[in-house]
């Protein structure tokens, strides 16, 4: 793949919806089930991906021309893992009232595959700037993904959003046990899939 | 050959330089980091004796830390405490060894202010000072006694038991009698919108005023929470409720001494952390009343 043409919101909004990690890479599919069982916890993973994507991104797009092409991977991940690392120490230092809300949701982020997708197939080939909105992309189609998922599983599963009572009641508690998280991947990625599918036959009838 | 070296040689640098990174971020925040853990943890303590911002704990409140250690000599097993006490002015901290059957052994003057106390390794220098090998200790646990002035107001005891997934750490506060004044969980990590909720208010707040006979037999029900309880239950101290105070104290009264609700859909959490809090009082009023006699018996100026 050579370098992106694309402008720089192309990029973001490539993120979002052409290649959305979640709908349409099917990428990072144990968060995506295991976690989105809230509003909030798609947020808070959310903002925690953006910046571990970012300033991952950021960096092996700065370093590709040192990176011996046989040992890259591993390279990524030693990035990625720093980056959680420091993001991790310092929120813990100086930001502990976030801290205590997102410090579970960083430590999870070392395994994500979209990350280290994201710079095995963008970062290593484009300029830090292309490499940071292309972050920026993935990290809020991730959240996008995620408050999504969290949306239908915490309204259904427990009748609130955002922990805020909404229904009064808890209409299918199932929504909230993790099987559901397979129900409502899979489902939303037929929506998304037939959405661009729709798209497509209107564009060639015009 | 040349390949095989070049790898080698990259990764070894990027190691470095990952390790050199990680390295120099944890030692500039590692002091900022357990402050706040610090002060993380005075605030749990002090909202569960029921001080907060707006009502914030008087002056004479003091806290003390007795810490419990397990000293092994070959194949005999005795029990070490460290107590805060009195020597003149200062305050200082005596281990003072009792057996099995809680028989005085005997007591050391150590080495140790309760600032420094607080540190894990000041605590294992201090004792090797005065445990001599072959005999070995191993840290157990610690037990806060709340003093306010000469009262003694409450013991807040952290603690730990498995939950549905892994270890639940909770803080108790209990009360002379000990009656339970609160319970907070500060580290789970049960499934969000199921096990999680044990640390909401209607939850946890249904131990609050559980006497000590009470939590002998208690036990967890499957049953809906009423309405009435739950919003007694959330109620903000401090903050005036839609429910007059006479309707509260009857709503109170009338679930003082009723099992534990279980939470929907998390009956097995609910029933670690009831047999979590069981456990956990029963040794500590066992525990408490022998260091107690021993503490009479060998007139040890303690603190507390």
């Amino acid at each position: 793949m050579p370098a992106t043409t694309k402008t720089n919101f192309q990029l973001v909004s490539n993120g979002i919806l052409n290649e959305n990690p979640i709908f349409r890479l099917a990428l990072s599919m144990c968060p995506a089930v295991g976690i989105s069982t809230t509003v909030m916890n798609g947020i808070m993973l959310g903002i925690a991906v953006l910046f571990v994507q970012v300033f991952s991104s950021c960096t092996i797009a700065a370093i590709k021309n040192y990176i011996h092409p046989r040992i890259r991977i591993p390279t990524y991940t030693l990035t990625i893992a720093t980056w959680v690392t420091v993001i991790d120490l310092v929120l813990a230092a100086y930001l502990p009232a976030a801290y205590k809300e997102m410090g579970i949701f960083v430590k999870l982020i070392v395994a994500f595959a979209i990350i280290t997708m994201r710079l095995e197939t963008f970062a290593c080939k484009n300029s830090v700037p292309a490499s940071f909105w292309d972050g920026i992309g993935m990290g809020f189609g991730f959240m996008f993904g995620m408050v999504a998922l969290g949306f239908v599983r915490e309204l259904l599963g427990m009748g609130t959003i955002l922990g805020y009572d909404v229904l009064g009641f808890r209409p299918l508690l199932f929504f909230v046990l993790p099987a559901a998280g397979f129900f409502c991947v899979g489902i939303m990625m037929a929506m998304f899939n037939y959405m661009e599918l729709v798209y497509n036959r209107n564009r060639r009838a015009k | 050959m040349k390949q095989i070296i070049r790898i080698t040689v990259g990764l070894t640098v990027s190691c470095l330089i990952a390790a050199l990174v990680m390295g120099s971020v944890f030692i500039v925040t590692d002091k900022a980091k357990k402050h706040n853990e610090h002060v993380n943890v005075q605030q749990t303590m002090l909202g569960l004796l029921g001080y907060t911002k707006s009502h914030p704990a008087p002056s004479d409140l003091k806290l003390y830390t007795v810490y419990r250690y397990i000293l092994t000599d070959g194949n005999t097993s005795t029990l070490g405490y460290l107590l805060p006490v009195r020597k003149g002015d200062a305050a200082g901290y005596h281990l003072m060894v009792m057996d099995l059957n809680g028989q005085f052994v005997n007591q050391h003057p150590l080495d140790l202010t309760p600032n420094m106390a607080s540190e894990a390794t000041e605590r294992t220098a201090a004792l090797k000072k005065v445990v001599k090998p072959p005999q070995t200790f191993v840290y157990a646990d610690a037990t806060i006694v709340a003093m306010l002035g000469q009262k003694r107001l409450a013991y807040l005891l952290p603690g730990e038991f498995p939950g549905f997934k892994t270890f639940i750490h909770v803080m108790l506060a209990l009360d002379p009698s000990f009656e339970i004044l609160g319970l907070e969980i500060t580290e789970q990590e049960e499934d969000p919108g199921l096990g999680a909720e044990i640390k909401q208010d209607y939850f946890k707040n249904q131990f609050k005023g559980k006497s000590f006979n009470k939590i002998k037999d208690l036990h967890v029900v499957k049953e809906p929470l009423p309405d009435e309880y739950k919003t007694y239950l959330e109620k903000d101290e401090g903050k005036r409720t839609p429910i007059p105070d006479k309707e509260l104290d009857a709503i109170r009264a009338n679930y003082q001494d009723k099992d534990i609700y279980a939470l929907t859909g998390a009956t097995i959490s609910s029933k670690a952390v009831t047999d979590g809090v069981k456990t956990m009082v029963a040794k500590f009023a066992y525990r408490i009343n022998r260091l107690e006699s021993v503490i009479s018996t060998q007139k040890i100026p303690v603190a507390f």
